[in-house]
């Protein structure tokens, strides 16, 4: 009876080489692996021919799926070659770490002993390999232990080394109390007991390089059954999801990952390539992103390559070597360009698929059968989606996307799209890993992503407390088709709108109801119910506006004048005669009100004029009035800002206004002008250059001032003739 | 006699290192190299010898990049050492060949006017007007010699050479050989034969390298100190042997002093002040170490010569604003703001605004 213990890097192709032929020499009759004992029921999964790495064992806790830990596998892994070893071989697998329904259930704390010794100790433990490293005189771990032990193809006698190294680690350095580590090595034991009292001859282990110390001598079973007594439990599940190369180098249930797990899988599939593969793929991927590169680039880098390896006594050349011999011979010295060698080779673009029928939550299932009935890939790479709402297909595609939005599972991202028309959206979709936990977490609200959106929706609203909460729920929850949804959300907004005395929420409120209410038809939404509540949180607004707009501050006067700002374009996007003509009859107050913030006044007056409620003259007498020299300069200056916020293209282009601002000028005597010059720097302050310029230019021009309204006699016959034209221009 | 000169060549002031170097030497040396790659790595960056000798670092800086110069020259590609002026292109290059070649002689200075007479070969043209074109008529040219005898050969400023002449190196570099029409002969290279070049990439209206040209380099960039510590280190160590060299006694520790004109040129390099919070305009200049390091030796210079010897803010101030305000109009707005946003508040540096006060 003999028990093997093969101490792995975990993801080291090296290891998964070593490991294999110790396999093949040993002929166990059973492999322990270190991974969660959850898993096991998982690994049959591994062999199914749709499977392909990488890929993640996840394991969860149901009631909380935010506790979840991945076991990333690549094809270069050791442990899953292990396991492929065993799936084929018929020999039993048992995963032997401590089972995670206790690594959850307890709350680890490391207690920290501050001081010297004890800090190296934790910095080893960390990464004992880069210690190993730094000894060696390496400065960077991963080329140590790539040149030490997985590129030289020594055979059996590795594993041998690693585990005198690290036994020769743990004893030097100072025990750490780790409680943690103790139970999972003690449970690592256990396994061990038990495989040889079942009468196992030959015992295979393989775990990281850390732990087979550890396992080397077994202690008195009692000691290891007082340290796993008494321990907490919950419930866990696991799954296999699709992994991507880029999260490889996560730190996960393996601890720290893989930062070139690219270069490692070429590895893997190449072992004899002493680089001229390698560059050879580089100078493709070079090529491919239009930089010129030759067969003779090629034959110079592998050779820099060679030398480079060859300087510094290795005996063959590792990842620096090659990238350092890329950036030489290829990149004219330029690290700028390797940026795309890393994303495209050295990290790679693999990722995984897991087979149909892998156990997975209703949530997941739904989700899937979704994406494939709208021949969406669930894939971690951008991908761009262009829908035409007023196609059904392409309309159940975004309420699909919108949904996920709601639960917070940011698969699609929107884009602004320009053209004309709500009927369009852009999506940029990119799966990730992560957004399977969120989706697990998800899953107790229901089994369907419209049940589960629709709930969870619900469910948030009723917790909103306030206006200005529930008001983007409303945005979102419109485009995902959410009916029932829909309707508790609305009652809870009445509800909340009642309540609420606070005129700027009431006011935020109402744009996006009323961008419902106009386009609400591309999505077939229920519009009546959503008018009803538009047009109560309406008047509520405009019953409190004049009086919210007397005795502000100018900062909030400037906040106030925003919102009526977004308020007055709703309403004239809406068309609604009755709400227009209620809105107008509301702005006419406040502008007449004398105690309402400048500011505000001098954008009312701008706005009545805009809607022709202000005539020309009145609104000449406003201007006047508001600038006279006996107000308060500060008030003078803040209502002509209100005027003129952005409106310098208004100056620009509209007649009227510019008479009214430039008569007003010339009416001024010289000692007037030096008075409000100041205030008037302060509004032109705002504008841009160009902005300045033309006003100046146009100040030059019209020295009459006044309006000179021109009329042309236009022959209609003529004038007829150029409307075809027109018309075929503008597309009808 | 040799105690009278200037500046010594690389492999004469470090004949004693080149020497211990070439005794310890275990690994294999490439035909005609004094040194194994390896020795010449260790030549430029410093290190202890098994029997305890010191030798001195030349390079501060990464390791790596080294590495891949002295690999380079070991495969059939030739070196170029590009990078802004004053980061230690010039010096890598003539100790790299000094180590390699036991000669850092072998020089082409390129220049706007350098002809292809002066890459490839001349002509005596006494010789050739009385005995026609004959092997004794031709003058060689460094590179013809580095050929010949397989030596590194420099070429300082590759970019600056008009393209036509630099593209006379093609066939030299690639074929190794050299012909000579004239007298249907070619000069066939040596092993141990290679060219390193520098070029500066902050010169406007260069002369690019044509890409078969640039395909027969590789390119290693020389980038500028990293960390403020290692650009102090460079500035100590080099204005050290700059008053070992002219005999000026130092009589102060120089290296607070050091470390506040680094920090005004890190500071108006990276254009924001060393504590990160003011953002400032940078100058036209360069500011590289090479000049901090000039900044130094003229203010040592100066002390000794005009004053009582100890370094002052006032030696160093003219050294300072000469280095930065290249363009007097511009660098002078530039450091003008830099005076006072900078140097005022800072706290016991009021010597050195006083002294760039009275001058600018």
């Amino acid at each position: 009876m003999s028990v093997h213990l093969l101490g792995i890097r975990h993801h080291g192709p090296g290891s998964s080489r070593h490991v294999l032929n110790a396999l093949a020499e040993i002929q166990p009759d059973i492999i322990l692996i270190e991974g969660p004992p959850e898993g096991e029921a998982m690994l049959s999964w591994a062999a199914h021919k749709d499977m392909q790495p990488p890929v993640a064992l996840l394991a969860y806790v149901p009631d909380n799926p935010q506790q979840a830990v991945f076991y990333p596998f690549t094809i270069h892994s050791p442990e899953w070659n292990a396991i492929l070893y065993g799936l084929n071989n018929h020999i039993p697998l048992r995963f032997i770490d401590m089972p995670l329904a206790h690594g959850f259930a307890t709350e680890w704390k490391e207690t920290p002993l501050h001081n010297e010794t004890s800090e190296l100790a934790a910095h080893v433990r960390k990464n004992p390999i880069a210690y190993l490293a730094e000894i060696a005189g390496f400065d960077d771990p991963e080329e140590w232990w790539e040149h030490r032990f997985e590129i030289a193809q020594q055979p059996y006698e590795v594993f041998e080394a690693i585990a005198e190294s690290m036994a020769a680690l743990r004893q030097t350095l100072p025990q750490r109390a780790d409680r943690r580590e103790d139970i999972r090595e003690a449970f690592m034991r256990k396994s061990i007991r038990i495989a040889q009292k079942e009468g196992f001859e030959r015992i295979a282990v393989i775990c990281g390089a850390w732990h087979v110390p550890a396992l080397t001598q077994l202690p008195k079973q009692k000691e290891d059954d007082a340290l796993l007594k008494n321990l907490p439990k919950t419930k866990v599940e696991s799954t296999w999801i699709p992994w991507t190369n880029d999260r490889m180098a996560f730190e996960s249930g393996y601890g720290a990952g893989v930062e070139s797990p690219g270069w490692y899988m070429h590895h893997w599939q190449h072992p004899d390539d002493h680089g001229t593969l390698w560059l050879s793929h580089t100078a493709r991927v070079f090529r491919e992103n239009q930089v010129d590169i030759s067969s003779a680039h090629i034959i110079e880098a592998v050779r820099l390559a060679g030398a480079l390896a060859g300087l510094r006594g290795f005996p063959r050349p590792g990842l620096k070597e090659l990238n350092e011999a890329t950036v030489a011979v290829m990149c004219m010295g330029e690290p700028v360009l390797m940026k795309v060698i890393y994303r495209e080779l050295i990290v790679g673009k693999a990722f995984g698929q897991i087979p149909e029928g892998t156990p997975q939550v209703p949530l997941q299932r739904n989700l899937e059968l979704l994406a494939k009935r709208f021949r969406i890939k669930v894939v971690p790479e951008h991908k761009t989606l262009k829908l035409d709402l007023r196609e059904e297909n392409d309309l159940q595609k975004s309420i699909l996307l919108h949904r996920l939005q709601l639960l917070d599972i940011n698969w699609g991202t929107m884009e602004s799209v320009s053209g004309k028309g709500t009927f369009k959206e852009e999506w940029t979709l990119r799966w990730y890993p992560e957004l399977t936990i969120r989706l697990l977490e998800k899953a107790p609200w229901g089994n369907t992503v419209e049940e589960a959106a629709t709930k969870y929706l619900k469910n948030t609203a009723s917790k909103c407390t306030r206006l200005d909460e529930i008001t983007p729920l409303v945005q979102s929850a419109i485009p995902a088709d959410l009916p029932t949804a829909l309707n508790a959300v609305m009652q809870k907004m009445d509800e909340l709108a009642a309540s609420t005395s606070d005129i700027s929420m009431l006011m935020d409120a109402f744009p996006p109801l009323a961008q419902v209410s106009r386009y609400g038809n591309v999505r077939k939404t229920d519009r009546e119910s959503i008018d009803l509540i538009m047009t109560t949180i309406f008047y509520r607004a405009i019953a409190g506006l004049p009086a919210g707009c007397t005795g502000i501050d100018d900062e909030q006067a400037a906040v106030m004048t925003d919102k009526i700002k977004e308020v007055n374009q709703a309403i004239r996007m809406l068309e609604k005669p009755e709400l227009t003509e209620d809105w107008t009859a509301a702005l006419e107050t406040i502008f007449h009100a004398d105690r309402t913030a400048p500011f505000i006044q001098g954008y009312c007056c701008k706005a009545l004029y805009d809607s022709r409620q202000l005539g020309m003259d009145s609104t000449f007498n406003a201007f006047s009035k508001a600038l006279s020299p006996s107000n308060e300069p500060s008030a003078s200056a803040n209502w002509l800002e209100g005027f003129l916020t952005d409106a310098a293209t208004v100056l620009i282009l509209d007649d009227v206004i510019w008479a009214v601002v430039n008569d007003w000028l010339q009416s001024l005597d010289d000692e007037t002008f030096l008075q409000v010059v100041p205030l008037l720097r302060r509004t032109f302050a705002n504008f841009s250059n160009v902005e300045k310029r033309k006003i100046a230019g146009r100040a030059k021009q019209g020295k009459a001032g006044a309006l000179i309204p021109q009329t042309i006699d236009i022959d209609p016959q003529r004038a007829e003739k150029v409307l075809p034209v027109l018309e075929m221009l503008m597309g009808f | 006699m040799s105690q009278n000169i200037l500046r010594q060549a690389a492999e004469a002031q470090f004949a004693q290192e080149i020497e211990e170097l070439k005794k310890h030497d275990k690994h294999t040396r490439p035909e005609n190299w004094l040194l194994s790659p390896h020795a010449v790595v260790t030549y430029l960056m410093g290190g202890t010898l098994d029997n305890g000798f010191e030798i001195s670092c030349k390079y501060i800086g990464n390791r790596r990049l080294m590495e891949i110069a002295v690999a380079t020259l070991t495969t059939d590609r030739a070196l170029l050492l590009y990078g802004l002026p004053g980061t230690a292109k010039s010096w890598v290059s003539e100790h790299i060949s000094a180590a390699i070649s036991g000669d850092s002689g072998l020089v082409i200075q390129g220049t706007a006017g350098t002809g292809e007479d002066s890459v490839r070969y001349g002509w005596n043209y006494a010789q050739l007007l009385s005995a026609g074109p004959v092997p004794e008529a031709i003058v060689e040219t460094p590179v013809m010699r580095g050929m010949k005898e397989g030596k590194i050969v420099r070429v300082e400023e590759l970019t600056r050479i008009g393209s036509d002449v630099q593209d006379s190196l093609i066939t030299i570099l690639s074929e190794k050989m050299l012909p000579i029409p004239e007298l249907n002969t070619k000069v066939m290279a040596v092993r141990g034969f290679n060219i390193i070049a520098t070029a500066n990439n902050r010169d406007k209206g260069v002369n690019d390298l044509s890409s078969a040209l640039k395909r027969r380099f590789n390119t290693v960039i020389l980038p500028v100190p990293e960390t403020i510590e290692e650009e102090v280190e460079i500035v100590q160590q080099r204005v050290a042997s700059f008053s070992k060299s002219i005999d000026l006694p130092v009589e102060k520790p120089i290296l607070e002093e050091i470390n506040r004109i680094v920090t005004v040129f890190r500071e108006l390099r990276n254009g924001v002040s060393s504590d990160g919070k003011t953002k400032l305009k940078s100058p036209s200049g360069t500011l590289s170490t090479a000049e901090a390091i000039s900044v130094m030796n003229s203010g040592l210079s100066l002390a000794y010569h005009f004053g009582d010897a100890s370094l002052r803010a006032d030696d160093l101030a003219s050294g300072l604003i000469g280095a930065i305000i290249k363009d007097p109009v511009q660098d002078k707005i530039v450091f003008q703001e830099y005076m006072e946003t900078v140097l005022k508040q800072r706290d016991g540096w009021k010597d050195i605004y006083r002294a760039c006060r009275e001058i600018i």
